[in-house]
């Protein structure tokens, strides 16, 4: 019986536009979308901000230091051009109006500083509004800087090495999956809660609330089947709803990724298709359906007691908040998972998920995060079978 | 047969359904200690004005609520501690009845026959039958939602009918229809009646009432103020006609 009523709730929910919008379009296209868009825009701002030629204005004597280090940096750290101002109250009115994107205060002895061996003082102006300005600033300084440095090294006489004592090198003993996992690990966990919360709600609504509403629940309760037999045939099409959806989700970025090519590093192309094993898959998916039971048995209740989509829709839209939020833990570095955050549903999953794809799993803790998760579900559905068990919440 | 005994049905009300009722009472008593009987052969109809409880006893008689006490018998069978045997002898409509507007009407009455447990065999007769009687062949395999009412209570007919119950409860089967469409529902009542299965159903039109019933009982607050045969109920009239009588019978138990 339970499978009659999942067949018969699967067939009527894949003829409902609004829960295929929200199961399949939606999660198969965001990714390739947002990454379309997302990597178009980044690459002509790279494109902008390579070829962007800069005017540097500058307040000092002509030919000072600064002016003609300046001029020598080679183009291949970005066109510029520097121009000399008379006043810092013109360069700073163009700076305002951006037809100058720096502008650098020098004094006059701006050089006789630099001979007689003092520090000499410089002051760069930019507008914030303007992104990447001052690191464009900081990255010529550095050069010059470098350059003055030596000049008084070789005029000192001394022998550079011997100002330096400690030769430092700093050597990172992570692998780039480990890197890509602690960094970018965060994602994954998030797409499949987010969207498989998703794709349990409208189904949860639909085939509860829904059926309140257009009085078609009174007959399905005069049949000869156990009320607990239909809520597990609805709550299997809410479960595999939201599963669908959420596998949507990673099929439009794997599809992103893989056709539309908009990771077009090799190394990391490599690190994603060793992270996206089977093992990986069946584990993920284990951790995940016990996430997915408890967000159908989270909404059913509510979806049982809402008497109209609207008052349904209206609760259970807040309640996305509160539980896609702890999900973006995973987005923080420094949270792992221990046995604190292996109680925390939601958190325990997206932490879980993130020591798979890092390859550094503790099997005793993501057996602890799936008991968790499993209890808490098992709850849940027994909360769902008590409302729905409740005749004044089934009819209206 | 169904046999009725007793019964009563009593709600919690909460917070909101009290400051909508403006009672401080943390209960309803919507049924309230009712007893009669159904034969099998024969239209039993429950009469009584909005708020009476009539969509509450047939609720329980169908097993959609569970009774606070009392005993029915449908088919000689305890519908409350066996509610689900119960439920295989019952065929239930209602005029609020929504279908699944997304099925196409031979998705849905093979999905009440598969809930039901009808055989393949038995399924394809009755329907074969219940499509010819109601002229349903052309509309088969459209969406419901596309169909004109009297199309859909045409498929809300089969649907009660596919596993041929014993006993058919009809919850105001006519509530919003056209007369030709109502006339649908008419027939298969007299139609149940002649196949001798047991028919009870509430309504408040008079006419359809004096039509079809050939027992009643009245129900107001809960109560039941008659329960009697048809021709008992006419030979007592005080009143000149039954809509007068029946509004009598009313007024006189609220002045009581």
């Amino acid at each position: 019986m339970i499978f009659t009523i999942f067949k018969k709730e699967l067939k009527d929910t894949l003829r409902d536009r609004r829960t295929l919008m929200m199961m399949l379009v939606i999660p198969m296209l965001i990714f390739p979308v947002i990454m379309n868009v997302f990597v178009s825009v980044s690459a002509s701002f790279q494109e902008e901000a390579a070829t962007k030629k800069i005017k540097i204005g500058i307040v000092g004597a002509p030919n000072n230091f600064l002016q003609t280090e300046l001029n020598a940096i080679p183009a291949s750290f970005g066109n510029k051009e520097v121009i000399l101002y008379k006043d810092t109250l013109s360069m700073l009115a163009d700076l305002k109006i951006d037809s100058l994107q720096l502008g650098a205060y020098v004094k006059s002895d701006f050089n006789l500083y630099l001979d007689s061996m003092k520090p000499a003082p410089l002051t760069f102006y930019f507008n914030a509004t303007d992104m990447g300005m001052q690191e464009r600033a900081e990255g010529y300084m550095k050069i010059i800087e470098e350059k003055a440095i030596q000049k008084r090294y070789l005029k000192l006489g001394v022998n550079q090495e011997k100002v330096k004592p400690i030769e430092t090198t700093y050597k990172n003993i992570a692998s780039d999956k480990e890197m890509v996992g602690k960094l970018a690990g965060g994602i994954l966990p998030y797409i499949f809660i987010a969207f498989g919360f998703i794709g349990c709600m409208y189904p949860a609504i639909d085939l509860f609330t829904g059926e309140k509403e257009r009085g078609t629940i009174e007959t399905l309760l005069t049949t000869p089947v156990a009320r607990w037999q239909i809520l597990f045939g609805k709550m299997g099409v809410v479960v595999l709803s939201g599963l669908v959806a959420a596998s949507c989700a990673l099929l439009g970025l794997f599809l992103s990724i893989e056709v539309l090519d908009v990771v077009d590093n090799k190394e990391i192309l490599n690190i994603i298709h060793s992270i996206l094993s089977p093992s990986f898959i069946i584990l993920l998916y284990s951790l995940l359906i016990p996430l997915t039971v408890f967000f159908a048995g989270v909404m059913i209740p509510i979806a049982v007691y809402a008497k109209s989509f609207k008052e349904a829709q209206s609760i259970i839209t807040p309640l996305n908040i509160v539980m896609v939020l702890p999900a973006m833990v995973g987005f923080f570095p420094g949270v792992e998972l221990n046995l604190v955050t292996a109680c925390i549903p939601v958190v325990n999953i997206v932490l879980a998920t993130k020591e798979l794809i890092t390859g550094t799993l503790d099997f005793s803790l993501v057996a602890l995060s799936f008991s968790v998760m499993f209890v808490l579900a098992t709850l849940a559905v027994f909360v769902s079978y008590k409302r729905f068990d409740k005749e004044t919440n089934v009819v209206m | 047969m169904i046999e009725v005994i007793n019964l009563s049905k009593e709600f919690v009300l909460n917070r909101q359904q009290r400051k909508e009722l403006n009672t401080l009472e943390k209960t309803a008593l919507a049924v309230d200690n009712i007893s009669f009987k159904c034969e099998p052969g024969r239209v039993f109809s429950l009469l009584g004005p909005n708020g009476a409880g009539k969509t509450t006893t047939l609720r329980m008689l169908s097993t959609i609520f569970k009774p606070t006490s009392g005993t029915i018998k449908i088919a000689g069978i305890d519908a409350v501690s066996n509610s689900q045997e119960a439920r295989k002898k019952i065929g239930f409509l209602t005029g609020s009845t929504g279908l699944y507007a997304r099925l196409t009407p031979n998705e849905l009455i093979q999905y009440f026959a598969d809930l039901y447990g009808v055989s393949k065999k038995d399924l394809e007769e009755r329907k074969e039958r219940l499509y010819t009687l109601l002229d349903m062949k052309e509309f088969q395999n459209k969406r419901i939602g596309k169909l004109s009412t009297g199309m859909k209570q045409k498929v809300s007919i089969c649907r009660t009918m596919i596993h041929d119950p014993e006993v058919v409860v009809f919850d105001e089967p006519t509530s919003g229809l056209d007369v030709i469409t109502a006339e649908n529902i008419i027939k298969l009542i007299l139609d149940c009646k002649q196949q001798g299965k047991t028919v009870i159903f509430s309504s408040h039109i008079m006419s359809e009432v004096d039509l079809l019933c050939d027992d009643l009982a009245i129900i107001h607050k809960g109560k039941l103020l008659f329960s009697g045969t048809m021709s008992t109920f006419k030979e007592n009239m005080k009143a000149e006609n039954l809509t007068a009588e029946f509004i009598r019978i009313v007024h006189e138990s609220q002045n009581a």
